[in-house]
């Protein structure tokens, strides 16, 4: 006896409850406030019985609960299942029923009790659905809940929904006659209803039987909006109340995915390829289709269709997945209600029904957290359950060579993302409406539940995948908590914060710094101390700031993750978290909303490569559990193409030429002291994916190429091409943003060397990168601050304004040009040491000559801030703000030490790649440096050099003793007022010769090739979505003509 | 000579055709609900003439069945049932369709399907 047998706890009571509810509404006279006190008490008596049943299922190990009525057996009775998947389920829809029933609360209460009456049978209904085990009464329970969904979508305000619910009645008259047609079929073939029975009799396989279950199959699954055949459903969505909404998306589609699931128990795995076919062709179609809308119900109606065609094609691909399918199929599944409910629910607190409406959100953090929360539950991102079920999925495919399937899915999951990305960006960024949204309790609360509940099952899929798979619940990093009790701090000062953050830096590093090699030393220093030094800067923020440090420490946790991960799964999901963390951080930027788009959508398509990557990895290597040095063991002809994989997705980090589109907005708009963050470090992700990637991989051919070879090429052309488009800004952040993309390529170019001192160099280029990007960034982001512009011809002439800034400059473009004495030479010297063992000529020409080419913008950069004359309306401008200049002076100093002593960082780290490549080291000698090539002493060329620049300074000094200072106004104007100013400017297309010269190589060609890209998905949306008329006969023709098709192609 | 079972199902498959037709190709809403009983009558039909199973008899448990061996002598009951369930529901349909139709003729002051398309895309 356990405490469930108590007869309150009776899984009948699913049913009895919701009728009986139902019929005492009807007796209760016109009193509406009791009339929905008793609903609500009703439903949450419905919640209660699954929720303890659940528990008692889980920890107490309850067997299932088999229910006969009219206490006979099947086939003389109806029977019912009450079993662990039921009872989450009926969890799933009586709790969205709850609280639906209080986001209604309005609407309820004026309808009147009637109108409660249909609530409480269309929640039974759907649990009947989920329990019952007989064909016949599957039936009866749809043709319930389409009646009372008819009834419901009348609760709208909205006089379309009129419409809509008349279509949809249409539609599941032609649905309802198939289904039964078919029913009374496969009873004629068996001899009986119960689904278990027909399954024993083998209907799907027997002559007849087939097409009768074809007929059952079909019914079943137009319930799912498959598409084309789902026009009156998206009407549905967009006219009806945004309350029933959640329920019709969260808890009607769960119901019916499970009796779909039921029936293919019936129809063997015979059936399940078609139930692919359809999944995974909604799933992909409704993505697209969804990118042209406007509307947001109708938006979130197409993204419920995709997600719930993604659970048909896992459902489907049960022969392969077997033990997994209920992680994953559930875990995509839960995802989506929770996030759609919850989503439709957000909706009804927002006046207008645009996207950009939703910038209403603006001003309730709590609110636009929660939205967030929803969309990445949506995309699948970590730590929320569709993370760990697209990992396992991925897995799976790949194992099993369904791969065309694999990229399907990627596909459609990042439209998806895609389009929810871009709409929370019209929620963050765009002008919110002076009125701020009223939140009445009763519609605040569904969605705050929607949200605990995002949580809880972010957790819980954690736990699942460590128990089930040997991974991890990843809400257990102790630097993902770090930055998730941000969240929760963020009512304090900004400068409490950032010193709390400073201090999870420094001290997860002192932790920690003993775990790694000498390489991921390296890059752990970046990430910790790097950053607890940029965030230095951050101090000049006053107030509260809130979300910055959430974001910024999602980020953080991200890429210490990342450095610290042994296994393939740790790496993905840190690289996800990085992702995400990064993207908010960059969306902060005051004009960025369209550049952190971009940087998301290429980002994720870079992270489902890896993911590919990774998953065809572990099916070549045989392993459940990838770890990184796993991958030394790929042999052909799976090694190259996971090198590939995981290359371009590297690469999208590291803005190679290509795929780089997104780096120039995303850093010039990001907020000062993000630029150095998004740009110093994060960048650094993506060359330690590479690192990694070349250690254990090694080069591959594919096809003939040698990949590594094709990599130099990559990186050279990305380092000119960078470079060449850096000289032609404007924008100072620009300019950066651009050299950044060429002293990537530098960097891919060194490792892409496979030798020695290849990777030496790339190392030297990603400790001098983050010191003197960050640096530049800060400055400039200062100097911009003070003079309100970041054009730089607006400029000019503050060398004596800001000094310190000045000196920033000066020193960071000296080290990143390579110019003895600073760091960068050190670069240069290694660099060409490299190339003398490599025997690619043309590649090296070509980056030999972006060298130059950098020296154009650097110079560009001191002399149009710093030098020549200075604007009359900069007068007063002061030095930067002392924060932002303190973290710049510790760079300098950085850069100084670095340049003296290199073997500090650099002499355990040439030793390490020995292991890799044992010929070709450097050797150290006091402060000495040889190659095989010359040798390099740091101390004496500081030396030389300081002493040639003394000399010639002094002498400049003397001979210019008597010259005289030309002021702005002693120069005589023509009488003439230029049309446009700037035009007059000498800064302004500073480099217009060159231009003529070499303009035509920063075309945007690759930027036009990607917006075309984008403009055939969404014109191909366009177009799609114009099957979707309006006129519900058609749509009634659009089931039919589904039927036919589905029958030709995949019967 | 076919028996009167086949003729049952031929007569329920072409109802249920002429159903589907008329509410296909007929723009008024009215019309359309007509169309859906023909096929919804048709469907019973059908249900009444698969499920009688031949060589069996009626299901009534005495002393020439026995309870022991009902269940490969009987018919089971059941699907005859379902055609009173069909049709309790087909009823419950037609007439919320008919307050549908009822409400949106209210709205426009028209019954053609085609006046009702302001949700598209």
């Amino acid at each position: 006896m356990t405490a469930v047998d108590s007869l309150f706890l009776h899984p009948i009571l699913l049913l009895a409850l919701g009728l009986g509810g139902a019929f005492l509404l009807g007796l209760l006279g016109d009193r509406a406030r009791t009339a929905y006190g008793l609903t609500l008490g009703v439903l949450a008596w419905m919640v209660w019985i699954p929720a303890r049943w659940l528990w008692a299922f889980v920890q107490e190990g309850a067997p299932p609960q088999e229910i006969f009525t009219a206490g006979t057996p099947p086939p003389f009775a109806i029977n019912l299942r009450f079993g662990l998947e039921e009872a989450a389920l009926a969890l799933l829809v009586n709790l969205t029923g709850l609280f639906t029933a209080l986001h209604l609360k309005d609407a309820l209460l004026g309808q009147g009790r009637r109108a409660m009456a249909v609530l409480l049978v269309a929640v039974m209904a759907l649990g009947g659905i989920l329990l019952t085990r007989d064909l016949f009464n599957l039936f009866v329970f749809f043709e319930l809940a389409v009646i009372s969904t008819a009834g419901l979508v009348l609760l709208s305000r909205d006089e379309r929904a009129l419409g809509a619910g008349f279509k949809y009645l249409l539609v599941s008259q032609f649905i309802s006659v198939l289904l039964l047609v078919g029913i009374i079929f496969a009873y004629h073939a068996t001899g009986t209803l119960n689904i278990d029975g027909m399954a024993a009799a083998n209907l799907g396989l027997t002559q007849g039987g087939s097409l009768a279950f074809f007929f059952i199959f079909l019914a079943l699954v137009a319930e799912l909006k498959p598409f084309p055949a789902n026009g009156w459903a998206l009407d549905i969505y967009e006219s009806a109340h945004p309350g029933f909404s959640a329920l019709f998306s969260a808890a009607t589609g769960a119901a019916a995915l499970y009796a779909v699931d039921k029936l293919l128990l019936v129809g063997g795995s015979a059936w399940l390829p078609l139930a692919t076919g359809i999944g995974i062709t909604t799933f992909v179609a409704a993505n697209i289709l969804a990118l042209p809308q406007k509307n947001d119900r109708r938006l979130l109606g197409y993204s419920s269709i995709a997600q719930t065609g993604l659970v048909l094609a896992v459902l489907g691909q049960r022969d392969i997945l077997g033990e997994a399918t209920p992680f994953i199929a559930f875990g995509i599944l839960v995802s989506h209600a929770v996030a759609k409910a919850g989503l439709f629910w957000l909706s009804g607190l927002v006046a207008g029904r645009q996207l950009t409406d939703w910038a209403a959100l603006a001003k309730r953090p709590l609110l636009l957290f929660a939205f967030a929360c929803f969309i990445a539950l949506l995309a699948g991102l970590p730590p929320f359950p569709g993370f760990y079920a697209k990992w396992e999925l991925a897995q799976v495919l790949a194992r099993e060579g369904r791969l065309a399937l694999l990229a399907l899915v990627l596909l459609g999951a990042l439209i998806e993302a895609g389009y929810l990305f871009r709409w929370f960006g019209y929620a963050l960024k765009r002008e919110a409406p002076a009125t701020s949204p009223t939140c009445p309790a009763h519609k605040a609360l569904p969605v705050l539940a929607a949200l605990a509940a995002a949580w809880a099952l972010a957790w819980l899929w954690g736990d699942l995948s460590a128990g089930l798979f040997g991974r991890s619940n990843l809400l257990l990093a102790l630097p993902l908590l770090f930055a998730l009790g941000f969240l929760l701090l963020d009512w304090l000062p900004a400068w409490v914060k950032n010193t709390l953050a400073i201090g999870g830096l420094v001290g997860f590093f002192l932790l920690t710094w003993d775990d790694y090699d000498p390489l991921r030393l390296i890059f752990a220093l970046i990430f910790t101390l790097g950053g607890a030094i940029t965030l230095l800067a951050s101090y000049h923020a006053h107030g509260r700031r809130i979300g910055f440090y959430p974001a910024t420490l999602l980020m953080f946790a991200g890429l210490v993750m990342l450095v610290q991960a042994q296994d393939a799964f740790h790496f993905f999901a840190a690289w996800e978290l990085l992702t995400l963390g990064s993207y908010f951080l960059i969306l902060r930027g005051k004009e960025s909303e369209p550049h952190a788009l971009s940087y998301m959508v290429f980002s994720l398509g870079g992270a489902f490569l890896i993911l590919a990557g990774f998953a065809l990895a572990a099916a070549g290597a045989g392993v459940p559990n990838l770890y990184l040095v796993d991958l030394v063991d790929l042999v052909e002809p799976i090694a190259p193409w996971v090198f590939l994989l995981l290359a371009l997705g590297f690469m999208t980090k590291t803005a190679a030429i290509g795929l780089h589109i997104w780096l120039p907005g995303a850093h010039a708009e990001a907020e000062t002291d993000v630029s150095p963050l998004v740009s110093g470090i994060l960048l650094k992700a993506g060359l330690f994916g590479l690192f990694v990637l070349l250690m254990t991989l090694g080069p591959q051919t594919l096809y003939g190429v040698d990949l590594t070879h094709a990599l130099l090429w990559v990186g050279a052309l990305t380092a000119l091409l960078g470079n060449l488009l850096a000289i032609f800004q404007e924008d100072a952040k620009r300019l950066l943003a651009y050299s950044s993309i060429g002293q990537m390529g530098y960097a891919l170019f060194g490792l892409a060397l496979m030798n020695h001192l290849g990777w030496l160099m790339a190392l030297l280029f990603v400790i001098n990168h983050f010191i003197y990007k960050s640096m530049l960034f800060l400055a400039v982001g200062g100097v911009a601050k003070r003079t309100g512009t970041r054009e730089m011809y607006r400029m000019g002439g503050l060398i004596k304004l800001m000094p310190l800034s000045f000196i920033a400059v000066l020193i960071g473009i000296i080290a990143m040009s390579g110019v003895p004495p600073l760091s960068g030479f050190g670069g240069r010297w290694i660099f060409y040491n490299a190339i003398m063992d490599h025997d690619s000529r043309l590649p090296m020409v070509i980056l030999f000559m972006a060298g130059p080419i950098a020296f154009l913008y650097l110079f560009r950069l001191i002399h149009t801030i710093f030098l020549g004359q200075l604007k009359d309306e900069l007068r007063r401008v002061k030095e930067a703000p002392f924060w932002i200049v303190v973290p710049q002076m510790l760079f300098v100093v950085m850069l100084l030490v670095f340049a003296v002593v290199p073997g500090l960082a650099l002499r355990q780290v040439d030793a390490y790649i020995s292991t890799f490549f044992p010929t070709g080291a450097l050797q150290w000698e006091g402060g000495l440096i040889t190659s095989q090539y010359g040798y390099w002493n740091p101390v004496a060329i500081m030396i030389i050099v300081g002493v040639i620049f003394a000399t010639l300074f002094a002498w400049l000094l003397f001979v210019n003793r008597r010259a005289q200072m030309v002021k702005q106004f002693n120069i005589v104007f023509s009488a003439e007022r230029p049309y446009r100013p700037e035009t007059t400017h000498f800064a302004w297309n500073f480099y217009a010769p060159y231009r003529k010269a070499m303009g035509f190589l920063t075309q945007p060609f690759v930027t036009r090739f990607w917006g075309t890209v984008t403009d055939l998905l969404h014109t191909a949306g366009d177009l799609g979505r114009r099957l979707y008329d309006g006129n519900g006969q058609h749509y009634a023709f659009h089931f039919l003509a589904f039927v036919v098709i589905v029958f030709f192609v995949g019967f | 000579m076919p028996d009167i079972a086949q003729m049952a199902l031929a007569t329920g498959f072409l109802l249920i055709l002429i159903g589907f037709y008329g509410a296909l190709t007929h723009r008024n809403l009215l019309r359309m609900i007509v169309a859906f009983t023909l096929a919804g009558t048709g469907v019973n039909t059908v249900i009444v003439a698969i499920g009688y199973m031949g060589g069996r008899t009626a299901p009534i448990l005495d002393a020439t069945v026995p309870a022991a061996q009902a269940v490969a002598r009987i018919i089971d009951p059941l699907p005859q049932a379902l055609v009173l369930t069909a049709i309790v529901i087909g009823v419950g349909v037609t007439a919320l369709m008919l307050a549908y139709a009822l409400r949106l003729h209210d709205r426009k002051r028209s019954l053609d399907i085609r006046q009702f398309t302001e949700l598209k895309g």
